[in-house]
């Protein structure tokens, strides 16, 4: 058990906490708690863990400010808990570096699907990224910037194709507007969601088979996109 | 001011002069026909005349100037000052006398009788000022009308009012920037309770009397009963919006413990009896009891979500993320997720793909359309049509809801958009009775306006949605050069 991932949960919250660790630790992980900030910071500190799930609203200090410090020394991936309509906190704290979120209250799938893709996406950092991406009948081939849906080469256009390799190589992961416009069309157009919202629309015409009710671009309502694809 | 007021006190003695003067000559042609003291007496005539007219200072000096011109024409020997016969120094004498009693009674008269104009002209303006503060229901109106009257009789320059009560303001005339210098006249507005403001009056000429000092100063505690009086019928009011609102919420709390024990009772009863030993671990029960937790602990999580929406509407805290969205994408979405819902109603959605861009928070319009979905489906009977509907009009996007479900009586169209409105009895439906005053508060913070009517066989929401954000139209996209 001693290479099992090491889940740190940051929460004020004694319910909470107690739920996780029984859940968390039940699936083979590692578990330490904290219920205040800095608490949290030392343990992150001394432990090391694989995983850090953050709560937004702790007693002590705000969860964004938790978030920005750890980011000033490691990239643990980070998830995000808070509770709806503060949107708001949630954007802050992802473009402060946090990795995901999820919103109170959560389904264990939910929690558990989450763990994963950041484990998955930070055992990958800085190593050879896979360069075909599955996701139903969609291959993604980032290598060859090819599209192929059942087999079927579909055409792109530049900036289409620029915005789906962003999304399927970050899959699984929430994106925000900001981190997405940044990306693909640069910093100057960081405010221009109506660019997002259109080109998403356009991407789910060529790519999904039912555009109203997309299987792998999905819309986090407030927050940004997430690309599903296959395990 | 000052020079016309010289200029007409000069010509009042001016024409007290040429009058003694023409009858100074009148009596001078028929000298020798007239008796001395029969000249005396005539000479009274002009003299009563000139003090009833022209007032005290005129009449003294006409009686005086008339003494020597008496002297010097009338009484021998003629043309001088000189007097010769006893009597005629006693007619001098009594005349002179005679003469100046005659001008003070008149001109005290005439004195009483322009103080008592005086007095019934400022009686006239206060009853002006209390009937017109009379009634008045709020502070800005009263001090409206005090500057105007103050404005009006001082014939001032500019007048400021400066009212310190709970909510303090100044109210100017005319214009906003007064003179430079101090005011000529400042009247504070007080009552039993302290200082309620002040009178700030600009005017140099003509130096503001005593009794204009008086008037206003009355002037100032007829507004100070107005104020006072406006300021406690606000406080009753506010008393009673409170009074009201408890007794809002004592409702609110009441259907609201309603709403919350039904999901909790469930997820209780469930939970325990997956603890005890009655179910056992492989028992189809337990799937069915695991879901009811599931599903009850959602429905729970909607109903807190919906009172969280409400006090943020309510607080005014509810402010849009106006964002550029595409209009059939959000429907899209709603649908989608509402599909469980809708297995008994049938959903066709008529939202083009050529509508321009919407200025609306993604979130809080997604929640608009699933509110009034979701009250269609609950109201509508099964096997009927729901209909999504939008067309852009002149600069605005139209929304319609429309289900063929029960209608609702004409009078009662804007109130099922209340708080805890329902047409029909608590019991048979479910719900917080918030949603669709939920819905009233999101398309109001977006500017737009929503309504529900009658249609021929049913009933449809309507909403619109301006096409404007802070004055922008909608945005072209850049089109995307670099194909495939």
């Amino acid at each position: 058990m001693s290479n099992a991932p090491h889940i740190l949960v940051i929460d004020d919250e004694p319910q909470i906490l107690r739920a996780m660790r029984t859940i968390l630790t039940e699936k083979q992980f590692k578990v330490t708690t904290a219920n205040r900030g800095e608490e949290g910071l030392t343990l992150a500190a001394a432990n090391e863990p694989d995983l850090i799930i953050l709560d937004l609203g702790l007693p002590d200090m705000d969860g964004v400010e938790v978030c920005t410090r750890l980011r000033e020394w490691t990239q643990t991936p980070i998830i995000i808990l808070s509770v709806r309509d503060s949107e708001r906190d949630k954007v802050a704290a992802l473009d402060q570096g946090a990795d995901d979120y999820l919103t109170k209250p959560f389904g264990i799938e939910e929690l558990l699907a989450r763990v994963r893709v950041a484990l998955r996406h930070s055992a990958r950092t800085g190593s050879t990224q896979s360069k075909l991406v599955k996701a139903g009948a969609l291959t993604i081939d980032l290598a060859w910037h090819v599209v192929k849906r059942a087999e079927e080469e579909v055409k792109l256009t530049g900036t289409e194709y620029k915005l789906l390799a962003y999304l399927a190589a970050n899959h699984g992961r929430v994106l925000t507007h900001q981190s997405i416009l940044t990306n693909v069309w640069g910093a100057a157009d960081a405010d221009h969601t109506e660019y997002l919202r259109v080109y998403m629309r356009q991407l789910r015409k060529k790519l999904e088979a039912d555009p109203e009710r997309p299987q792998h671009i999905l819309t986090e309502p407030g927050i940004g996109y997430r690309f599903i694809a296959d395990e | 001011m000052q020079t016309s007021s010289l200029f007409s006190s000069l010509w009042k003695y001016l024409l007290s002069f040429v009058l003694i003067a023409s009858i100074t000559a009148i009596l001078f042609i028929w000298r020798d026909g007239l008796d001395t003291t029969l000249i005396a007496l005539l000479y009274l005539i002009p003299l009563g005349t000139i003090t009833a007219q022209f007032g005290l200072g005129p009449g003294i000096t006409s009686a005086v100037i008339t003494f020597f011109t008496f002297n010097y024409f009338f009484i021998e020997p003629y043309s001088t000052f000189t007097v010769h016969r006893p009597v005629d120094v006693v007619i001098l004498v009594v005349f002179l006398i005679v003469a100046v009693v005659i001008s003070q009674l008149v001109g005290r008269a005439q004195a009483g009788l322009s103080a008592a104009t005086a007095r019934e002209h400022e009686a006239t303006q206060l009853y002006e000022l209390s009937t017109s503060l009379a009634g008045l229901p709020n502070d800005h109106a009263i001090a409206q009308i005090l500057a105007k009257q103050v404005h009006a009789v001082a014939q001032g320059e500019y007048v400021e009012l400066n009212i310190t009560g709970t909510r303090s303001f100044v109210y100017q005339l005319p214009g906003i920037t007064h003179p430079t210098r101090l005011p000529e006249l400042t009247v504070p507005i007080e009552a039993a309770r302290g200082v309620l403001g002040e009178i700030r009056l600009w005017r140099s000429e003509p130096p503001i009397s005593s009794r204009e000092r008086r008037l206003f100063q009355t002037f100032a505690s007829q507004s100070a009963l107005a104020l006072e009086r406006a300021w406690l019928a606000q406080a009753e009011a506010r008393a009673k919006v409170l009074e009201e609102s408890d007794k809002l919420k004592t409702a609110i709390l009441s259907s609201v413990s309603h709403e919350l024990r039904t999901p909790l009772s469930t997820i209780k009863a469930a939970a325990s009896s997956l603890r005890s030993k009655e179910v056992s671990w492989d028992s189809p029960a337990r799937v069915d009891l695991v879901a009811a937790i599931d599903d009850e602990a959602d429905h729970l999580n909607m109903l807190v979500g919906n009172l969280l929406d409400m006090s943020r509407i309510e607080s005014g805290a509810l402010k849009p993320k106006r964002e550029w969205n595409i209009l059939p994408e959000i429907v899209g979405s709603v649908l989608a997720r509402m599909k469980r819902l809708a297995v008994e109603h049938r959903l066709e959605v008529e939202v083009p793909e050529s509508l321009p861009l919407v200025p609306v928070d993604y979130v809080q319009m997604e929640q608009v359309f699933t509110n009034l979905v979701s009250n269609s489906l609950k109201y509508a009977p099964a096997d009927t049509v729901v209909c999504i509907r939008a067309w852009q009009e002149a600069d605005c996007i139209h929304v319609q809801v429309s289900n063929q479900g029960p209608q609702v009586p004409t009078e009662d169209l804007e109130r099922i958009f209340d708080k805890f409105y329902r047409i029909t009895d608590a019991e048979r439906v479910t719900g917080t009775g918030l949603g669709l005053s939920i819905c009233k508060g999101i398309i109001e913070a977006h500017s737009g306006r929503i309504w529900a009517e009658n249609v021929s066989d049913g009933l449809a929401f309507n909403f619109t949605l301006p096409l404007t954000r802070d004055g922008a139209s909608p945005p072209q996209l850049p089109v995307d050069m670099e194909t495939e």
